[in-house]
């Protein structure tokens, strides 16, 4: 469980980067086709996969890891593991609302850029936290030691 | 130390299930069955009118719907004249292949065509005429339909999958006949698959003249539509010209066929509109730098004069130009321009007809957003008065009713909101009465945080969809229906046509 929890945190932390590679990909797709005088419409489609790529990694698949890494921080015995995983979540459904009110107010797109980094800092301090085994709670160490 | 281990354990279970169990539940309520009635879907709202024995009880029916009452008539008997000779009789054959767009170098595109072009031929035809359009499927996979948008027609010919007809599969074909009671501009697209079909090309242009004739010296039809990410006018990119003189009179016909808005305007002439939806404007007043905008779906005629000096005009509709006048004239360079001409407040009042004090019935179409499932499908979707699809509202009304309905849109996206069968006279926006001529509508752009107060005569009876036109927004279930009371109808969503209308 420990293990998984790990391993949910750093895809997390990947997924953020692909959200990133993917904006990029598909906001310079849309200027190397006005530069070639393409007119977008309200109907266009996109120039490439870029924008598709993003709002499904971002709507879905970091939504569904995060409920996972919540539901593994239940029983996996991670330091504070509850707890940064509902950060995380917490940061991820903040991302999603900042990035639906941009469409209609495009400074607000300042903020989701901003935050994409709390949830990838979020994340590697999940993964982090799991990296090394809980600690035995010191009564238990004693007693073994005795024995 | 055990009895705490397992206590953690059960705690987490029970947490797991806290988050799991509401949302099984939310996916599995939002599956529709293979097959329905949409007099099945959502809830029946009365709107402050009598209630009828058949929707009364519709909450308690399921996916079938209330059985029908005895006296109900099918929506299949709510034909155009069965007898007559057609005074326009049209083949359209509806085919899937791949078309080179005129005007452009881009490799060829898969589209859906009728009589082997993008759009559709025109179909001219006369105020009074008894139309016939014969639709034939050659190889549209999916099945197809053909809708007539803006025609008032009976239910049995309005075209939609599902509700008014099977989907004319491959193979087979369906004949569609009606009266053009009313002149103006409109289109037809099928309304199977509507989303995918019209955007691959899958429709056409109605234009009905007047029975005095058509009044301007040039009649122009300007069909919008974007294939892929090309902008063409009546399917074709690039620069478009229309050979005028000096001082001739000309119409343009401007048609939207895309899912979003567009701007329309004429720069080197001052133009009037005359037409929007199919309905002439009262006392139209001459507009030098204002842009008129058409809903996705919606129709605006504009008018001007070619100038004395042998100069063109040039014509905006969205991201395409039309220039109108003497061979080899050059339009101005033209800017679109920023203010937008506000229908509520054009032209001159006239009589509506009816008493508004008192309708018959008031609905409220409040449109919101929130997170859920439509169909087992994730996403941020639409909802209706608060409930998101398949429960959305069955507005009902009788025949002879005076309705007044009020769309809010409380999101963040636009909505452009459509009327099968009926046109609507829009009476306020935000609460500001409008003060022009009478704006009738069948095709309502209903812009973030605004709302429209709308009014219309339910005189046509059948069962209608009233849904955004917005088709990426419809198959995500911006859809409601306005059912009259005493009509039923035999088809149903799904089932071996595989109706889609959406």
């Amino acid at each position: 469980m420990r293990k998984t929890y790990r391993v949910l945190g750093l895809l997390i932390a990947l997924a953020v980067v692909v959200q990133a590679s993917a904006i990029a990909f598909g906001t310079f797709g849309f200027i190397n086709e006005v530069d070639r005088g393409t007119v977008f419409t309200p109907s266009s489609d996109a120039p490439n996969f870029g924008p598709m790529l993003h709002a499904i990694n971002g709507t879905l698949v970091i939504p569904v890891l995060s409920l996972a890494l919540l539901i593994v921080s239940f029983f996996a015995k991670v330091p504070r593991g509850i707890r940064w995983a509902l950060l995380v979540l917490l940061a991820v459904i903040v991302q999603i609302n900042l990035g639906f009110f941009s469409f209609d107010t495009p400074a607000i797109g300042l903020l989701h850029g901003a935050n994409a980094f709390a949830v990838l800092g979020l994340a590697l301090t999940a993964a982090r936290a799991a990296a090394r085994e809980a600690p035995v709670p010191a009564a238990a160490a004693v007693e073994e030691a005795i024995v | 130390m055990a009895v705490k281990r397992n206590t953690r354990v059960i705690v987490g279970a029970v947490a797991t299930l806290l988050i799991l169990v509401p949302l099984a539940v939310m996916w599995l309520s939002s599956l529709a069955p293979a097959s329905y009635s949409v007099m099945g879907m959502g809830r029946a709202e009365l709107g402050g009118g009598p209630a009828d024995a058949v929707h009364a009880g519709h909450d308690d029916h399921g996916w079938d719907g209330p059985p029908p009452g005895a006296a109900d008539v099918s929506v299949a008997e709510l034909t155009g004249p069965a007898g007559g000779e057609p005074d326009v009789a049209v083949q359209l054959v509806a085919r899937t292949e791949q078309v080179q767009l005129a005007g452009t170098r881009d490799e060829s595109i898969p589209a859906y065509t009728l009589n082997g072009a993008t759009p559709g031929p025109v179909i001219h035809a006369i105020q009074g005429d008894l139309i016939q359009v014969t639709l034939t499927n050659e190889s549209v996979p999916d099945g197809a339909t053909l809708h007539w948008h803006g025609v008032d027609v009976p239910n049995a010919e309005d075209g939609v999958a599902g509700v008014t007809q099977d989907a004319v599969p491959v193979g087979g074909s369906h004949t569609y006949r009606f009266v053009a009671e009313d002149a103006g501009t409109y289109w037809y697209h099928s309304h199977q698959v509507s989303h995918e079909q019209v955007r691959r090309g899958l429709f056409g242009v109605l234009v009905v003249a007047p029975s005095g004739g058509i009044a301007a010296d040039h009649d122009v039809v300007a069909t919008f539509h974007t294939y892929g990410s090309t902008a063409t006018l009546n399917g074709a990119a690039g620069e478009h010209r229309h050979v005028a003189g000096p001082g001739e009179s000309v119409r343009v016909r401007v048609v939207n066929t895309d899912n979003g808005v567009l701007r329309a305007w004429v720069a080197g002439a001052p133009f009037r509109v005359v037409a929007v939806d199919g309905r002439e404007v009262n006392e139209p007043a001459p507009v030098t730098d204002a842009a008129v905008v058409v809903a996705a779906g919606g129709r605006a005629d504009v008018e001007f004069t070619v100038p004395a000096d042998g100069s063109a005009a040039r014509v905006g509709v969205g991201a395409a130009e039309l220039v109108i006048g003497p061979a080899g004239a050059q339009g101005p360079a033209s800017t679109p321009p920023t203010e937008v001409l506000d229908l509520l407040h054009y032209g001159s009042p006239a009589d509506l007809g009816f008493d508004l004090a008192r309708p018959d019935r008031d609905f409220d179409y409040r449109i919101g957003r929130r997170p859920g499932f439509v169909d087992g499908r994730p996403g941020m979707f639409w909802t209706i008065n608060g409930r998101m699809y398949p429960d959305v509202p069955m507005f009902v009304v009788s025949e002879g009713d005076l309705v007044r309905m009020t769309i809010e849109n409380s999101n963040s996206d636009n909505h452009p909101m459509h009327l099968h069968g009926h046109h609507a006279v829009v009476l306020a926006r935000n609460g500001v009465r409008a003060t022009g001529s009478p704006l009738w509508v069948d095709s309502l752009e209903v812009d973030r945080g605004e709302s429209y107060e709308i009014a219309f005569i339910a005189d046509n009876p059948g069962i209608w969809m009233d849904h955004c036109h917005d088709l990426e927004h419809a198959v995500d279930g911006l859809v409601a229906h306005l059912a009259y009371t005493g009509v039923h109808t035999p088809f149903r969503i799904g089932g071996p046509p595989s109706n889609e209308p959406e």
